[in-house]
């Protein structure tokens, strides 16, 4: 039972136990979507799935996330649909759809509280969001920096967006926060991205300067794209705490598919699994878990979705895991660093992908 | 007429120029299998079977283009009224760097002003024998100056438009949307068009003749027929058929096989393994009847208990197959859609394949080859003798 796991501490469940927990409640959810979803009951019989051998989370069929961009994945009617989220698929083609009932949807919040609490301390702090109020326009349909901000909304006492329309930094708006919180926590959420461009550059250009050494820097979305204009994390880091004495560094890993069981840094620098989810890292020439320390293809579990069978997931994206219940900053559970997603692969043969050449 | 829009600026001539281009829709027509044209493949043939930098792509090609080679085909059809139709354009794909060569080929034996159209990608195949070309025309074969021009251009609508308004003949490869977006050019109202679309291709084996074969052989024909091109190209099979008693036998043997030369041989990079994985996936979502049979990920395949059309949607490439074991042959007519190109064979009659095609009346099966020999070339394509196709017949 999920209530089981609100019990506990976030991050407090060792090894055994954690697999122990997780397994029965996945087992559950599987047998929950399989009643519910027809296309998931018929890709439990495509891959075989036996629940009698399930011994550890691994052993819960890993569902390719790109399927829920090519079939519609309910486990509840439509009518009990309270929002869809969707995610931007990198290439520009069809979207990711993830339908969200009621109760998904509390249950998404209150892990996500549990998981930020255990980082900035209980309660819902101050929220400077890093993009434009026009990113959550459309509230039946989300994308995936929508649905970041939107999550995090419940969990902010107030959430100021600090970007105008056409993405120019709204220096009034700035000023007014922080005098309002000044010598209080607060936090600043934005994409890396984002961050980066309209933020800190701004801010170094204008010179001008804020206190923002209270301020908790959530940041999302990965860094591929700071790390190709030869932005490192590090690097990243540096410069924000030099140019804008930013002190505390709270970056995630999370997905739309599992909004909720985000995959927090801590202390650090290290992304950290709750007690509501896990990682796999899968060997792409067998699917074979691997163990932490070996580069593969990660497979997210989560106990939070209960109206579309999202709860075991094949990524696209590779890392790698760090260790686990050892990290120095106590809380225990797997931590892992996260390498980025792969490349799309480019094949021989005679028909060209999508007719790209001439599009 | 040379329409407006062509220039220096926005053509990258790799062979020919602008002028050559501009002077086609004056130039002769040859005869099909014109000794000019002959002459020019064959020492082209000569010139590639020498270089060493060659891979074996550009090899198989040069041998498909030797003399003899050209004087077979020669014989084979009734070449004696035919006549190029004039300017050929071509569209060559994208991802197979010597096709653009193989449709030349056809091209200029039907006597035709050929224009090729190479994608914007680099390959060194392409390079070299262009360089050939080149060393040829401006040498030995002077005389076929005014038949060739290979050119890249930055996809443009407008040049197209303008190359398309000066073809009788245009040939498009790259599958269907590529033809979908060439074909908003319209072409003149007498000119021909050949498209290929996409295509996938099946293999049928009877289980009896296979188990008498070495494995290891048939695994490295089945290997050129599929990974060889990432099992990526129209002609290779992404069906394997099995008929005949000894399925289970067969099957160990076959897969086993391959997965070691694919093992030693094949580069898979990572996102391909969750990529066939999706789209066996994807087809079992879709129907029951579907399993995914769990091993490495070199090779991913899934067994069918029925065949129908749509099995074929779920394309991937890079190894991903599905199997079906047949009590009968008649039990593929669902899958010889119109979109089937090839049937590769083993150990059952091509005449037995023919005969289905035909009593049946199905709208696709262009070809009927032994497995291991779907990559060949030939001067017949989908269903269109290339060198006919591409000449026009003069009655009287």
């Amino acid at each position: 039972m999920i209530e089981d796991f609100h019990q506990l501490n976030p991050y407090s469940l060792e090894k055994a136990e954690k697999s122990r927990m997780l397994t029965e409640e996945l087992k559950e959810l599987t047998r929950f979507h399989r009643e519910r979803c027809p296309e998931y009951a018929n890709f439990l019989e495509t891959v075989g799935y036996d629940e009698t051998k399930v011994t550890a989370p691994a052993d819960i069929p890993f569902f390719p996330v790109r399927l829920f961009k090519e079939f519609d994945l309910l486990s509840i009617g439509r009518e009990e649909v309270f929002k869809t989220m969707t995610s931007s698929g990198t290439t520009g083609q069809r979207v990711s759809k993830i339908f969200v009932d009621q109760k998904t949807a509390m249950l998404q919040q209150k892990v996500m509280l549990r998981i930020l609490g255990d980082f900035w301390g209980k309660g819902r702090l101050p929220m400077l969001v890093v993009d434009t109020p026009a990113v959550l326009k459309d509230r039946k349909s989300f994308t995936a920096r929508g649905a970041a901000i939107l999550g995090l909304q419940f969990a902010a006492w107030e959430m100021v967006f600090v970007l105008n329309d056409d993405m120019t930094l709204n220096v009034d708006k700035l000023r007014e926060f922080t005098e309002k919180y000044q010598g209080k926590r607060f936090v600043i959420f934005g994409f890396t991205f984002l961050v980066w461009q309209h933020f800190y550059r701004e801010l170094l250009r204008l010179n001008q300067s804020f206190d923002l050494s209270e301020a908790f820097l959530m940041t999302g979305g990965g860094w591929k794209k700071l790390e190709s204009e030869a932005v490192s994390q590090e690097e990243f880091k540096r410069r924000l705490r030099e140019t804008c004495g930013i002190r505390h560094f709270l970056d995630h890993y999370g997905m739309v598919e599992q909004t909720g069981t985000i995959y927090a840094e801590c202390e650090c620098g290290h992304l950290h699994a709750s007690i509501y989810s896990d990682v796999i890292i899968r060997d792409h020439r067998d699917f074979f878990p691997l163990p932490a320390g070996k580069r593969g293809i990660i497979q997210v579990v989560s106990i939070l979705p209960r109206s579309y069978p999202g709860h075991s997931l094949l990524t696209e994206d590779e890392g790698v895991i760090l260790g686990e219940d050892d990290c120095p900053c106590g809380r225990k559970g797997k931590y892992i660093q996260i390498l980025g997603r792969m490349k799309s692969a480019e094949l021989r043969g005679c028909s060209d992908t999508y007719g790209a050449e001439f599009r | 007429m040379i329409p407006m829009g062509l220039s220096s600026d926005n053509l990258t001539f790799l062979v020919g120029n602008l002028e050559r281009l501009r002077q086609m829709p004056e130039t002769p027509a040859l005869p099909a299998f014109s000794e000019r044209a002959v002459n020019f493949l064959a020492s082209l043939s000569r010139l590639l079977l020498r270089d060493k930098r060659g891979s074996v792509d550009v090899k198989s090609y040069a041998y498909w283009i030797r003399r003899a080679s050209l004087e077979t085909a020669a014989r084979e059809g009734v070449f004696q009224n035919r006549l190029g139709r004039g300017v050929a354009l071509h569209i060559a794909p994208s991802n197979v760097p010597v096709n653009f060569a193989v449709s030349m080929t056809s091209s200029l034996l039907a006597g035709n002003c050929t224009v090729v159209r190479v994608s914007a990608k680099p390959f060194p195949q392409v390079d070299l024998i262009c360089e050939a070309i080149n060393l040829l025309l401006d040498g030995e074969c002077a005389g076929m100056r005014p038949y060739i021009c290979v050119l890249r251009y930055e996809h443009s609508g407008e040049i197209t438009q303008a190359l398309s308004s000066m073809c009788d003949l245009r040939v498009i490869w790259g599958g269907d949307r590529t033809i979908e977006t060439i074909r908003q050019a319209p072409l003149p109202p007498r000119a021909v068009e050949l498209a290929f679309a996409d295509r996938y291709s099946i293999a049928v084996i009877d289980t009896e003749t296979y188990l008498e074969q070495n494995p290891e052989e048939i695994a490295k024909k089945f290997y050129t027929d599929t990974y060889y091109t990432d099992q990526n190209a129209c002609s290779s099979p992404r069906l394997v058929v099995w008929l005949g008693d000894r399925i289970q036998e067969a099957r160990e043997w076959f897969w086993g096989a391959l997965g070691k030369i694919v093992q030693r041989d094949y580069h898979m990079q990572s996102i391909q393994a969750v990529d066939k994985y999706s789209a066996v996936c994807a087809l079992g979502m879709s129907r029951p009847g579907v399993r995914y049979v769990p091993g490495d990920t070199l090779v991913v395949r899934a067994e069918l208990d029925r065949l129908t059309a749509d099995v074929m949607d779920y394309k991937c490439g890079g190894g991903c197959f599905f199997e079906y074991a047949a009590r009968d042959l008649e039990e593929i007519v669902p899958v010889l859609t119109k979109r089937c190109q090839t049937v590769a064979v083993l150990g059952v009659d091509r005449e037995r394949v023919r005969e289905l095609v035909f009593s049946r009346g199905v709208r696709g099966v262009d070809r009927i080859v032994p497995l291991g020999g779907t990559m060949e070339l030939s001067f017949t394509w989908d269903g269109f003798k290339m060198v006919e196709s591409m000449s026009r017949y003069v009655y009287g």
